[in-house]
């Protein structure tokens, strides 16, 4: 009895041990997953504190402020960012204007070709990126159109557009008509409704895809690649300096545009959240 | 629309120079100051403020910071600024960039770009008429020229080029991995202690050459047997494993990093490199490799009038020997050699910088006729890897 | 509801005018021209001309059947290979996320927020020859002694699959979210063991996000050539690497061009066929 009374609790801690581990093992295993994702950022900006000798910023050889006090330094590097910047700029107001009013032509009416409309909407995001500038360029070659800055601005839209409509749509998908309803009910015209009401409620999707269109576009280097003529993105500032070594300045500006984009993307969804809590304390 | 072509225009405005440049100070310098009549109809007599130079990597003196003392000494003369870009790794590379805004008339924003006779692309610019005249009257130094560049096959009268180094295509080995130097084409091809670690060049002229000469052919004179030969031996290695990659000027990362055991590469890449690796070092195969020149030309839309100024300025035998101390490939400029002797007089003694007969007699120019072979250009691209 | 009646009108259309007709102008007639392209014949040297040159299409299949091959094994690899990392992870901040599920997604995303090609370099110094990571695996013997990482396969897929594991993730937690947590709990009640109740609930319910995941991962990295060019040597190549060389460096546009459409069709064909497969319709929803 007394034996029993001894070995009884062992059992219990075994089990213990491995429940713990069963419990456990998959936050163990997506903490290995976010290390796996994040181990080339990291390296990346840690690289860009790098003080290399000669050209090449593959060995650690000393922390320095130099790259990022001096980050145009580098010849070219400064225009391919404010080329990227403007090009980024027009194609996503532009991606975004055209691709919210197809995303509410989607959702709210119902009219023959919807399914091929939606279709059409796919394809792009569907086609391997070195078709889609390939193609574009053949469009060029054969226009005679000079490639250059227009060229970037109007594949760039092109691609962007679907992206913009599947997050409007989402957003949209998701929208109360009734408050509409309501506001019609109580006397505004359809344009005022729109206005004041839908509008509001639909800019975090709206915005959501600018930032979206915005980051593609400035990411973007198959298609760009093609289509640029002798301009220089930063994507394409990029490529060409890594064949002969990529100054720590590189790794500056992707570091820099990583915070930029991470911090916007941490206020949307604080944003979001404190949002969220609003609307669930007014209900 | 418009807002964008508006904006195109003036981006290309700002950024170009030629037709629209303010005009910038004039030539202060002696030989510079040539009036008279002009060479051809758009001779422009006024400097652009800005000189817009695409170059390969490796290719113009620095020092400790990076700078560039022969461009800024330009600058300091002339008040013309130097836009300096290294964006050329490769001649079909880059050709294909180009060409497609040069066939739509488009200018490429450059005013000299720098491409390798041993392609088939200066003759390709010029003969599809994308290059722009010298502007002779302004390059009196011209006379500079070593007499043996002085009528090359693609432009007998130098109307549209001028050489900017030559160079010799070799061997280079990272002497931690290997601890000799490699200067056997045998070693590189067939050691198993340096399989995977090994890239041969993307430019055919080098790769074959330096095969075929160990084969015991004559890259001057390319035949079809003698091409698979070399081919072949190369395609075993390939197939084997023994060669990494085929590579423009983008070796000199890997080979830095410890990547590359060794490699098919040009005579004066290494001694830049050096700053980052000290145990890396050249030398020219036993049997032998091929001699190219890289020439400066001017694409059309480029300012032929500051790009000339500009060539003057390096045929100066003094600014020629800087560039042979800072870059270490060989000067086409005569007299660079006795001015080199005051500025680093173990440069100037060394014969891969300043070849003497015997390190001449074990190089050899490809045979251009098979350039323009598209039989072999097409076997070439798909061994490479498309 | 009232809206869908009373707008049956030209609004609709006028809303979608805009961007289908940018759509069209830049998508579907550029695809147009590259058939043109595709059809013609020459050198760039002496000019090309439309000749209804359908070889092409058949030199193009024939010469680069290896890179055909190759692209769709290396993007299969790694669209699998995707889908067995992210699946565990998407589960995890789905069910088990919590509070901080928008954080760990965008820890996801971040990844996307350093430009694609500096991703890829950073890579590039991580397996490094000297690097740590390939001397730890030569000291472990997972790796001969001259054994290297870079200019390998292996990199060239553990790059692709790198780089689209987001496409891979968001759409299997998206669809993971959706389940309602009761529905397992229900089947545990009906005396499931954890794993039933995973496979017969979850996982089946779960499959639309696995449908969008793998064709957002293979259809991209079937077309890339990034990787196979940083990471990998000329036996690595896929076919956007000869694409990409024909149409910019070897200024050979007709087969390029055919090329690119058969490496479409190809997709296309092996997308219709999946779905098939998966008997899913959310293609296009």
């Amino acid at each position: 009895m007394s034996v029993a009374a001894q070995t009884a609790p062992l059992p219990r801690r075994r089990a213990g041990v491995l429940a713990f581990l069963r419990a456990h093992a998959l936050t163990a295993y997506a903490i290995l997953a976010f290390v796996y994702l994040l181990l080339p950022i990291a390296v990346a900006i840690a690289f860009s504190f790098n003080s290399p000798k000669g050209r090449f910023n593959y060995t650690w050889q000393g922390f320095t402020l130099d790259n990022w006090r001096h980050w145009d330094a580098v010849a070219g590097l400064r225009d391919s960012i404010v080329l990227s910047i403007q090009v980024a700029a027009i194609s996503s107001v532009v991606a975004t204007a055209l691709g919210t009013l197809i995303a509410l032509a989607l959702v709210r009416y119902r009219f023959g070709g919807r399914g091929s409309t939606n279709f059409l909407i796919f394809l792009p995001m569907s086609t391997p990126e070195i078709v889609l500038g390939a193609s574009l360029l053949a469009l060029f070659l054969n226009l005679q159109f000079a490639t250059g800055f227009t060229t970037i601005v109007i594949s760039h839209i092109m691609f962007n557009i679907s992206y913009v409509v599947v997050t409007v749509k989402a957003r949209l998908v998701g929208f109360d008509r009734h408050l509409e309803e309501a506001a019609m009910d109580l006397g505004a015209n359809e344009w005022t409704t729109f206005r004041k009401v839908t509008l509001p409620l639909i800019a975090p999707g709206i915005l959501a895809a600018l930032f979206l269109a915005f980051a593609l576009s400035v990411d973007d280097f198959v298609i760009t690649y093609f289509n640029a003529g002798s301009e220089t993105t930063f994507p394409l500032f990029v490529w060409g300096a890594a064949r002969v070594g990529a100054p720590p300045q590189v790794n500056v500006i992707g570091t820099a545009i990583f915070v930029l984009a991470l911090t916007a993307m941490t206020a949307n969804i604080l944003l979001q959240t404190r949002r969220a809590r609003q609307l669930k304390g007014a209900a | 629309m418009t807002d964008l072509t508006r904006l195109e225009l003036i981006r290309r405005a700002a950024l170009g120079g030629a037709a629209f440049a303010i005009p910038g100070f004039l030539a202060a310098c002696g030989s510079d100051d040539e009036s008279g009549a002009g060479t051809t109809a758009t001779a422009k007599k006024e400097l652009a403020a800005t000189l817009r130079f695409s170059n390969w990597p490796l290719y113009i003196d620095r020092d400790e910071n990076k700078k560039s003392p022969s461009l800024e000494e330009f600058t300091q003369k002339t008040g013309v600024k130097v836009s300096y870009v290294e964006d050329i790794n490769d001649n079909a590379t880059y050709f294909g960039k180009i060409q497609r805004p040069l066939s739509q008339g488009q200018s490429i924003d450059r005013d000299i770009i720098v491409l390798t006779d041993n392609s088939r692309f200066p003759g390709l610019l010029i003969s599809k008429e994308w290059a722009e005249k010298l502007d002779k009257s302004a390059i009196p130094n011209m006379a500079n020229l070593q007499d043996s560049l002085k009528k090359p096959s693609f432009d007998p009268d130098r109307e549209y080029s001028l050489p900017w180094q030559s160079g010799m295509t070799g061997i280079a080995s990272n002497l931690k991995l290997t601890k000799t130097p490699v200067t056997s084409v045998d070693q590189l091809l067939g050691d198993s202690k340096l399989k995977g670690k090994v890239t041969l060049l993307t430019e055919m002229a080098d790769t074959m050459s330096v095969v075929m000469l160990a084969n015991g052919d004559d890259p001057a004179k390319v035949d079809d047997a003698a091409f698979d030969r070399a081919f072949k031996r190369i395609q075993r290695a390939v197939d084997s494993g023994q060669v990494r990659q085929f590579t423009g000027n983008e070796y000199t990362g890997p080979l830095t990093r410890g990547d590359l055991a060794a490699c098919i590469s040009w005579s004066g890449d290494v001694v830049q490199l050096t700053v980052d690796n000290p145990k890396l070092t050249w030398n020219l195969a036993d049997s032998g490799g091929d001699i190219w020149t890289d020439n400066m030309l001017i694409p059309k839309g480029g300012d032929a009038y500051t790009a000339s100024t500009y060539m003057n300025f390096v045929y100066d035998p003094k600014i020629a020997a800087q560039l042979a101390v800072g870059i270490n490939y060989v000067s086409p400029v005569k007299g660079a050699k006795a001015e080199a002797m005051k500025l680093d007089p173990k440069v100037a003694d060394n014969p891969l910088i300043f070849p003497d007969e015997e390190t001449l007699s074990k190089t050899v120019i490809f045979d251009t006729k098979a350039l323009s072979n598209q039989d072999y250009l097409e076997k070439w691209q798909n061994l490479i890897g498309a | 509801m009232a809206w869908f009646h009373r707008h049956k009108g030209l609004t609709p259309y006028l809303l979608l005018a805009p961007g289908l007709a940018w759509l069209a102008a830049f998508f579907v007639v550029p695809l147009g021209f590259l058939a043109y392209q595709s059809l013609q014949s020459g050198t760039f040297d002496f000019g090309f001309s439309f000749t209804w040159e359908l070889y092409n299409y058949w030199d193009a299949i024939s010469r680069y059947r290896d890179h055909l091959v190759r692209s769709f094994v290396y993007a299969g690899l790694a669209t699998v290979i995707a889908l067995v990392v992210s699946y565990p992870l998407a589960y995890w901040i789905a069910f088990r996320g919590g509070r901080w599920k928008n954080f760990f997604l965008l820890l996801i995303i971040a990844p996307f927020f350093v430009t694609y090609l500096i991703r890829t370099l950073a890579w590039q110094t991580i397996l490094a020859d000297e690097g740590t990571v390939v001397g730890v695996l030569r000291d472990l013997h997972i790796l001969e002694p001259d054994g290297r990482l870079l200019a390998t396969s292996t990199a060239v897929v553990a790059g692709i699959t790198y780089n689209f594991l987001p496409f891979m993730a968001l759409p299997l937690y998206v669809a993971l979210e959706q389940i309602d947590p009761r529905l397992i709990e229900a089947a545990q009640d009906l005396y499931a063991s954890r794993a039933k109740a995973f496979l017969r609930v979850t996982l089946p319910l779960s499959l639309p996000g696995v449908f969008a995941g793998t064709l957002l991962t293979f259809i991209p990295a079937a077309g890339d050539f990034i990787n196979a060019q940083l990471l990998g040597t000329p036996n690595q190549h896929m076919i956007g690497n000869v694409i990409q060389s024909k149409f910019l460096e070897l200024i050979d546009y007709p087969e390029a061009a055919a090329l690119s459409f058969v490496l479409m069709a190809f997709i296309l064909v092996g997308v219709f066929a999946y779905s098939r497969a998966l008997g899913s319709e959310r293609l296009t929803g």
